[in-house]
């Protein structure tokens, strides 16, 4: 046991740790409104419960990227330099605490259009399109930092303390700046789907503000994601 | 790890900060973002012959929560490039 298989560890801790934490909560959110609108709706049971899939499979993703990056730092080889080790574990920090905004964004909208779909069973299909193109955009933070964390596994940092600070500053701002933007852009679809539900004939001139404001939302991600990658190839 | 001075110390510990305050600062603006355009949405669905002046608000309300993000940008490069 070298000190490298310890920061691949804890990275590997992190990642499944926090990642799975968000998308805890959201999947929970739609499972709770499908059971509140089977109590409604028994008779729609089907449509209910197979919109309560899709929605769940869609906000599991953040969780199987961090699963997949935990098993990767698990298996890795301990002759790694000491930076490398730390990068590893910045990888980690990156989709772990990366992974909590979309699990909990992608959540809100799948409820939202469950609870759509126990008041009016007939407009599931419109529903569902809607929530995957909801989830898919708020889906996109959560992708940001998976791209900063497979940089951070495939570089080789200098030696140096000025570039540790770098690597784990470059994890830190990822991750912890994609929370409230994936959260954020769930508001939007979330209220976007509740709209749909209420009124389907309003569907283009929903999508289209609902676009808008996940765009600008999105911009606070997009900052993060500079400074990620100024602190790991411009410092 | 040999021959850390504390001008090395002083460096990654601005690139922590630079690291901190963008993560932090990003996450009240995205959660305020995320409501302001929420409630657009929801009010394009309640009235959607008002969807104009609606949309208008709300990029607004946006572009004014951003700054918030933007100050911690702000800092952010300050403390990588200048400090």
């Amino acid at each position: 046991m070298t000190i490298v298989t310890m920061f691949c560890m804890l990275g590997a801790a992190i990642a499944l740790g926090f990642g799975t934490l968000g998308c805890g909560i959201g999947e929970g959110l739609i499972s709770g409104k499908a059971v509140e609108g089977l109590s409604r709706q028994p008779g729609a049971s089907g449509k209910i419960v197979r919109l309560m899939i899709i929605g769940q499979a869609i906000a599991e993703t953040g969780a199987i990227f961090s699963l997949v990056i935990g098993l990767y730092l698990l298996f890795q080889t301990p002759d790694a330099t000491l930076p490398k080790a730390f990068a590893l574990l910045g990888a980690g920090i990156a989709i772990g605490l990366g992974s909590i905004g979309s699990g909990v964004g992608t959540g809100l909208p799948a409820a939202a259009a469950v609870d759509g779909v126990s008041r009016n069973p007939e407009q599931a299909d419109i529903l569902t399109v809607h929530m995957i193109v909801g989830q898919a955009i708020t889906q996109t933070p959560n992708v940001f930092a998976l791209t900063i964390c497979l940089v951070l596994t495939s570089i080789t940092p200098d030696p140096g303390i000025v570039s540790i600070a770098a690597i784990l500053g470059a994890a830190l701002s990822i991750g912890l700046g994609t929370i409230g933007a994936g959260i954020g852009e769930g508001m939007v679809a979330q209220r976007a789907n509740y709209a749909v539900g209420l009124d389907p004939r309003n569907f283009p001139i929903i999508t289209r503000t609902m676009i808008i404001g996940q765009a600008l939302t999105e911009t606070v991600a997009i900052y993060c994601v500079v400074v990620s990658l100024i602190l790991i190839f411009a410092v | 790890m040999e021959g850390i001075t504390g001008d090395h110390l002083v460096r990654a510990a601005a690139l922590l900060g630079a690291a901190i305050s963008m993560g932090f600062g990003a996450i009240g603006a995205g959660l305020g973002e995320g409501y302001t355009g929420g409630k657009a949405v929801e009010a394009v669905g309640k009235r959607p012959d008002e969807a104009g002046v609606i949309t208008r608000t709300m990029i607004i309300g946006q572009a004014i929560t951003e700054t918030t993000s933007i100050y911690a940008l702000v800092v952010a490069l300050i403390l990588i490039f200048v400090v």
